[in-house]
C-alpha cells in the first residue's frame, strides 16, 4: 500500500525471488562445468519410453485445451460485471506492480515462513518447467544442446530445484497437517490436499525416474556424470544396495515415468479447477491493482442519474472486482489481521470474498444467459439476495475500512471498496442501516456534523487561548479543526495543543471557526455517497472562495479525505497532518521540546495516517526529540498496526460480537507497560478513553491516552493550557 | 386511505445552549446563526405512522405545514420519506398565531383537500411542547381524536390505536375520519432512500394563503390568537455555595444538620 511513500526504502531481501539465486547458480555452474574435460556427457531423451513422445503431446494438448476452457469459463463470469474505469491508466506502474507484487511476490513475503515456503515451491515449478521445456526443445527441434558441460550443469540445477521444491512441499505439509490450527485451514477443501500431496508426488516420482535411469546407464558407466544429478544420484546409491536386476530397474523406470508424467500434467490441470489458478490470476490482478491512493473510494459519477446505487446485485460490481474473486487462494491472511475478526465480530474478509465467488459461480451463468437473450441487467435472475442472503448486513457494518486486509492480501484483492460498494446499496437504495449510524448521518445532513447531542460550538475550543486568527486567504495555512476536534469534549485539549504549537512555530495560519462543516468522510465510509458528494462540493467551494492552499488537519480522516478524495471534486490542496507539521517544525528548530516529560509511552498508528497514507516516521521523530519520552512499540505496529475500532463509521455504531475492538487494542497497549498510549487521531483517543478503563478497571496506575500534540505541548511549554481544567 | 400529516418546522432542539438567545423586546427566539431549523421530531414519527398504513393498505399521504418559506425543507423531508404531496400554508396573516389559529388554518386546508380520511400529528411540537394543535384540529373538523399513540393500525372499519397512559397502555378503536397524535414510543422515522430524496426534490409544494382557504385575515395569526404571550425568557440558573465550618467530619455533619433544620429543609 502506501508504505513506501513516507518511509526510507528498505533493502528488500529475496528481491527478484527465484531468478536472483538462479542467475548466481548459473554463473557458478558454467564456471564449474567449463573446467571439466569435455567428453560429451549426455543422456538419451525418452530413454526406455518409446511411446513417451506421443504421450507427452497428447497430455500437452489436453492441458492447453483445459486451460483455454477454464479461461473462457471464468471470463464469461467476469464479463457480467460493469466497466472498470481507469484500468489502463498508469500502465508502467501497473507493469511494475505485476512484476514486483505478482512475480517477485512482495506481499507473500510479509509472512516469513510462508514466504520461504512459497518461494521454494514457486521457483522449483518455474525451473523444472524450464528444465522440461529444454528437454522438449532438445528432443523435437534441430537444436541439440543437452550434452557436454551444459548437460551436467542442467542435471545439477534440475536436481537442486527438485530438492528445493520438496523442501517447500515439506514446509507446506507441516503447516497444513502438523502446525496448530492455522489460518490456511479456516476454509479447507479437498483441493488443498490434492495440490500439496500431488506436487510432492510429482517431485518424488521425478527423482525415482532419474534414479532408475542412472542405475541402468550411469552408475557404473559414468559415475562422474551421475554425481551432478546429486539428488537422484544419492537415491540411486541408496536403491543400489537392494541389487535389482536390470530388467526390474527398466520396468520400474517405465512405471515411475508414466506415473510422473501423468501426475505432472494432472497437477497442472488442477490450475483450471482449483485455487492454483492464482498462478495466472495473481500477477494479472497485481496489474489491475489501483495505482492511486488506497485511501480513495471511487466516486459515483452523475449520481442523480443512476438506476441502482452501489452494489446490491453481483453484476453491479466492476469486472475487476469479479476478477479478483478468482484470485483468492483462501490463505486467510486478511481474516487474520481483520480487527473485526480478531474481536469475534461477524466479518471475515476471506469468507466474504469466497461467498461472493460462490455466488458468482451459482448465478453468473444464468445472468450471462439472460443478458445475452434480453439485453437487460438481469437483476431479478438471482433467486437469493446478494445482501441479506449471501452477505449479511452486519458483516458489512463490521468493517472498519482500516485496510489491513488489503495490505496483507498476497494476490492484491481490494476488499474495502467492495464492502463500501455494498454499503452504498444498503444505505442509498434500501435505507437499511443501524439506528445509531443513521442518527450520525441524519445529523450530518441537518447539522453538518456527526456528533448528535453535542452541547459544544465550533468555537468553544478557542476559550482561554487569547486571539485566534480567522483564515482570510492571506495566511499560509488553514488549520482545520474538524468536527471531532471542536465538538467532542475530550478532543478540545488536543485542538488547543495543536493551535498553541502551530502558533509557537511562527507559522502564518488561521482557522474557519463557525464556517467549518463536516468534510463528509463518515458519510462516504458509511455508504452515503450522495451526502458525501454534497458536503464535499460545498467545502471545496468554501476552500476555493477563501483561497485555501495548504491545510493542517487534526484528524487523519479529514486528512485522508482532503488529500486523496477532494481531487475528485477538483479540490487540490496541499494537506498535512499535524504530526507532519510538528515534526517539520522541530527539525527546523521552530519548535523546541525542552521540558522532560518523563513518560513511558507506546505509539498507536491510526489506520488513516499510517497504513493508508504511509505517515509512520513523523510521529516517531517527535517522540525521539521529546526529552524523557521512552517509546516501547506494540507488537502490531507500522503497517501491521491494529485499528482502534472506530474506522469506517464504527465510531457511531453498536458493536456486535464477542469483544470490542478497542478493548483488544487497549489490552495490547497496556501490555507494553507504558503509562501513556500516544496517538494522532481523535477517534483513536476516544476509543482508548473507553477501552483502557474496561481492561484496567482500577484508576491507580492506569495508562492514559494522549494525542502526540498534547505530549509535545507539555514538552515545549512545560504545561498544557488545559492542565488546570484536567486536574479538577 | 388518504392521510394528512401535519408537520412543523422548529428551531433545532440540539442548538448548543450558548447559542440559544431570546430577544426580550419582541418576546421572540433569535434564530441561531448557522443552525438550520429542523422538522419537529414527533411530526417525523407521525409521518412514519402514516406511511406504514399507506404501505399496508394503499392510499396516499399529504403533508401540510404552516410556516415560513423555510418550512419547505420540512415538507420535502416528509416527501422524501414517501409522502405523495405537500402543502405549505404561508401568509403574513398567519404570523404570531397560537395553537388555536394554527389548528383553524390546518383544518381549513384539510377541508379544502376534501377526501381526507385521517389526520396524523406529532404528540406535540418539540419547540413549545404544548400539544394542543392535534386536539384543536379535531375540534375544528368535528372528528374524533386519539392522542399520544404508540401504535396505529388500520382496520376494516377505522383505526385501532394503542395509547400511552401515565400507568400503562390502552387500546381504542375509532371510526374514520379521525385525528391521531403520535408519540415517540411509536418508533423512529425511516431513513429516506436516495431515489425518493431525488423524487421529492423534484416535487412542487402547493402554497396556500389565508384567502385560498377562505379564512378571514382577522381570524388567524396574531389577530385571531386567544393566547397572549406575556414574557419569554431563559430561566436564570444561579447557585450559592456555603462552606460548612467544622474541624472534624462529625462537627461538619452536625453543623450541616443544624443548618438544614434552620432552613426548614429537614
Amino acid at each position: 500500500m502506501a508504505e513506501s511513500t513516507n518511509r526510507p526504502a528498505r533493502p528488500q531481501r529475496l528481491v527478484g525471488a527465484w531468478w536472483g539465486p538462479a542467475v548466481g547458480l548459473s554463473a557458478l555452474g558454467f564456471y564449474a562445468s567449463a573446467t571439466l574435460p569435455a567428453d560429451t556427457p549426455t543422456r538419451e531423451i525418452y530413454f526406455n519410453i518409446p511411446q513417451g513422445i506421443w504421450a507427452v503431446y497428447v497430455f500437452m494438448s489436453a492441458l492447453v485445451g483445459l486451460l483455454v476452457y477454464g479461461f473462457v469459463r471464468h471470463s464469461s463470469l467476469w464479463s457480467i460485471g460493469k466497466p472498470t474505469p481507469g484500468v489502463l491508466r498508469d500502465v508502467p506502474q501497473r507493469l511494475r506492480n505485476a512484476i514486483r507484487l505478482g512475480m517477485a511476490q512482495d506481499k507473500v513475503r510479509r509472512d516469513r515462513y510462508a514466504g520461504i515456503m512459497h518461494w521454494c515451491i514457486f521457483s522449483s515449478i518455474i525451473v523444472l518447467t524450464l528444465v522440461t521445456a529444454q528437454v522438449a526443445i532438445d528432443a523435437d527441434s534441430p537444436l541439440d544442446f543437452l550434452h557436454g558441460p551444459y548437460y551436467l550443469f542442467f542435471s545439477f540445477y534440475g536436481d537442486l530445484f527438485g530438492v528445493i521444491g520438496l523442501i517447500g512441499v515439506g514446509m507446506a505439509l507441516y503447516r497444513r497437517y502438523f502446525a496448530q490450527m492455522h489460518r490456511i485451514r479456516w476454509d479447507e477443501r479437498l483441493e488443498d490436499h490434492l495440490i500439496i500431496v500431488g506436487l510432492g508426488l510429482v517431485l518424488l516420482s521425478g527423482f525415482f525416474v532419474e534414479a532408475a535411469r542412472i542405475m541402468v546407464t550411469e552408475l557404473e558407466q559414468h559415475p562422474d556424470w551421475a554425481r551432478w544429478s546429486f539428488g537422484a544420484f544419492t537415491l540411486a546409491k541408496g536403491l543400489d544396495v537392494f541389487g535389482f536386476e536390470e530388467h526390474q530397474l527398466l520396468s520400474f523406470h517405465a512405471a515411475s515415468w508414466w506415473f510422473h508424467v501423468s501426475m505432472a500434467f494432472g497437477w497442472l490441470g488442477l490450475i483450471v479447477f482449483t485455487r492454483l489458478d492464482h498462478i495466472f490470476f495473481a500477477p494479472i490482478n497485481a496489474f489491475f491493482l489501483r495505482t492511486d491512493s488506497p485511501g480513495r473510494l471511487a466516486k459515483i459519477e452523475n449520481i442523480e442519474e443512476q438506476e441502482v446505487f452501489g452494489v446490491g446485485f453481483i453484476q453491479d460490481f466492476t469486472w475487476k472486482q469479479l476478477f479478483e474473486l478468482d484470485a483468492c487462494v483462501r490463505c486467510g491472511r486478511c481474516t487474520e489481521v481483520c480487527p473485526a475478526n480478531i474481536s469475534g465480530q461477524p466479518l471475515s474478509p476471506m469468507h466474504l470474498i469466497q461467498d461472493l465467488k460462490a455466488h458468482l459461480a451459482n448465478v453468473g451463468p444464468a445472468i450471462a444467459q439472460h443478458r445475452h437473450e434480453t439485453g437487460d441487467a438481469g437483476r431479478e435472475v438471482s433467486p437469493v439476495a446478494l445482501i441479506g442472503d449471501v452477505i449479511h448486513d452486519e458483516t458489512l457494518w463490521a468493517c472498519r475500512t482500516c485496510g489491513a486486509c488489503v495490505q496483507e492480501c498476497p494476490v492484491m484483492i481490494e476488499h474495502v471498496p467492495t464492502i463500501v460498494d455494498m454499503r452504498r446499496y444498503l444505505v442509498m437504495s434500501e435505507a437499511r442501516i443501524p439506528a445509531t449510524a443513521q442518527a450520525a448521518l441524519e445529523n450530518m445532513e441537518m447539522r453538518g456534523h456527526p456528533w448528535r447531542g453535542t452541547a459544544l460550538e465550533r468555537t468553544t475550543w478557542m476559550e482561554g487561548l487569547g486571539e485566534v486568527p480567522i483564515f482570510d486567504g492571506s495566511q499560509d495555512y488553514l488549520y482545520w479543526v474538524g468536527c471531532s476536534g471542536s465538538l467532542v469534549e475530550r478532543n478540545l485539549p488536543i485542538t488547543k495543543a495543536v493551535f498553541r504549537l502551530v502558533k509557537e512555530s511562527g507559522a502564518s495560519f488561521g482557522v474557519l471557526g463557525q464556517e467549518e462543516t463536516c468534510n463528509g468522510d463518515p458519510a462516504r465510509r458509511l455508504g452515503n455517497e450522495y451526502l458525501f458528494q454534497i458536503l464535499a462540493q460545498q467545502l471545496v467551494e468554501t476552500f476555493k472562495a477563501k483561497n485555501v492552499q495548504k491545510v493542517i488537519t487534526n484528524c487523519p480522516h479529514c486528512f485522508n479525505t482532503f488529500k486523496n478524495e477532494y481531487p475528485q471534486f477538483d479540490g487540490n490542496f496541499e494537506v498535512i497532518h499535524h504530526t507532519e507539521f510538528l515534526a517539520g517544525a522541530m527539525q527546523t528548530g521552530a519548535l523546541k521540546a525542552t521540558h522532560a516529560v518523563n513518560a513511558n509511552v507506546t505509539y498507536h498508528d491510526s489506520c488513516y495516517l499510517g497504513r493508508i497514507n504511509g505517515v509512520y516516521d513523523a510521529p516517531r521523530q517527535i517522540l525521539e526529540l521529546v526529552p524523557g519520552a521512552n517509546l516501547t512499540e506494540m507488537q502490531r505496529n507500522l503497517s501491521k498496526g491494529l485499528c482502534c475500532g472506530a474506522g469506517g463509521g464504527n465510531m457511531w455504531q453498536e458493536e456486535v460480537g464477542e469483544r470490542r475492538v478497542n478493548h483488544v487494542r487497549s489490552e495490547e497497549a497496556i501490555g507494553t507497560g507504558a503509562d501513556q498510549v500516544i496517538s494522532n487521531c481523535p477517534f483513536c483517543i476516544q476509543m482508548f478513553e473507553d477501552g483502557v478503563p474496561a481492561i484496567h478497571p482500577e484508576e491507580e496506575g492506569r495508562m492514559r491516552p494522549f494525542d502526540i500534540a498534547e505530549l509535545l505541548e507539555k514538552s515545549v511549554f512545560g504545561e498544557t493550557v488545559t492542565a488546570g481544567e484536567q486536574s479538577s | 386511505m388518504h392521510i394528512v400529516v401535519c408537520a412543523k418546522q422548529i428551531p433545532d432542539p440540539e442548538t448548543p445552549p450558548a447559542a440559544f438567545k431570546i430577544d426580550a423586546a419582541t418576546n421572540k427566539v433569535i434564530p441561531a446563526a448557522g443552525i438550520a431549523p429542523v422538522l419537529s421530531q414527533f411530526d417525523g414519527i407521525a409521518a412514519e405512522a402514516a406511511l406504514r398504513i399507506k404501505e399496508a393498505k394503499g392510499g396516499k399521504v399529504t403533508v401540510i405545514s404552516l410556516g415560513a418559506e423555510s418550512a419547505q425543507a420540512a415538507i420535502k423531508q416528509v416527501l422524501a420519506m414517501g409522502a405523495d404531496e405537500g402543502v405549505l400554508l404561508k401568509d403574513a396573516a398567519f404570523d404570531d398565531g397560537d395553537s388555536y389559529t394554527t389548528a383553524r388554518a390546518l383544518a381549513a386546508a384539510i377541508k379544502k383537500l376534501g377526501d381526507v380520511d385521517a389526520v396524523f400529528c406529532g404528540r406535540q411540537a418539540a419547540d413549545w411542547d404544548m400539544g394542543q394543535v392535534g386536539l384543536l384540529v379535531a375540534e375544528e373538523l368535528g372528528w374524533p381524536v386519539a392522542i399520544i399513540a404508540k401504535g396505529v393500525e388500520a382496520t376494516d372499519s377505522g383505526l385501532k390505536i394503542q395509547r400511552v397512559l401515565a400507568d400503562g397502555f390502552e387500546t381504542v378503536e375509532m371510526p374514520l375520519p379521525a385525528v391521531v397524535t403520535v408519540s415517540n414510543e411509536f418508533g423512529d422515522p425511516r431513513y429516506p432512500k436516495l431515489p425518493q430524496i431525488m423524487a421529492a426534490a423534484k416535487k412542487t409544494v402547493t402554497p396556500w394563503a389565508a384567502a385560498d382557504l377562505g379564512l378571514d385575515a382577522g381570524s388567524v395569526g396574531k389577530a385571531g390568537a386567544r393566547l397572549q404571550l406575556q414574557k419569554l425568557f431563559i430561566p436564570e440558573k444561579s447557585s450559592k455555595v456555603e462552606l460548612i465550618a467544622g474541624d472534624t467530619p462529625q462537627e461538619q455533619a452536625a453543623a450541616l444538620v443544624a443548618k438544614l433544620v434552620a432552613d426548614k429543609t429537614l
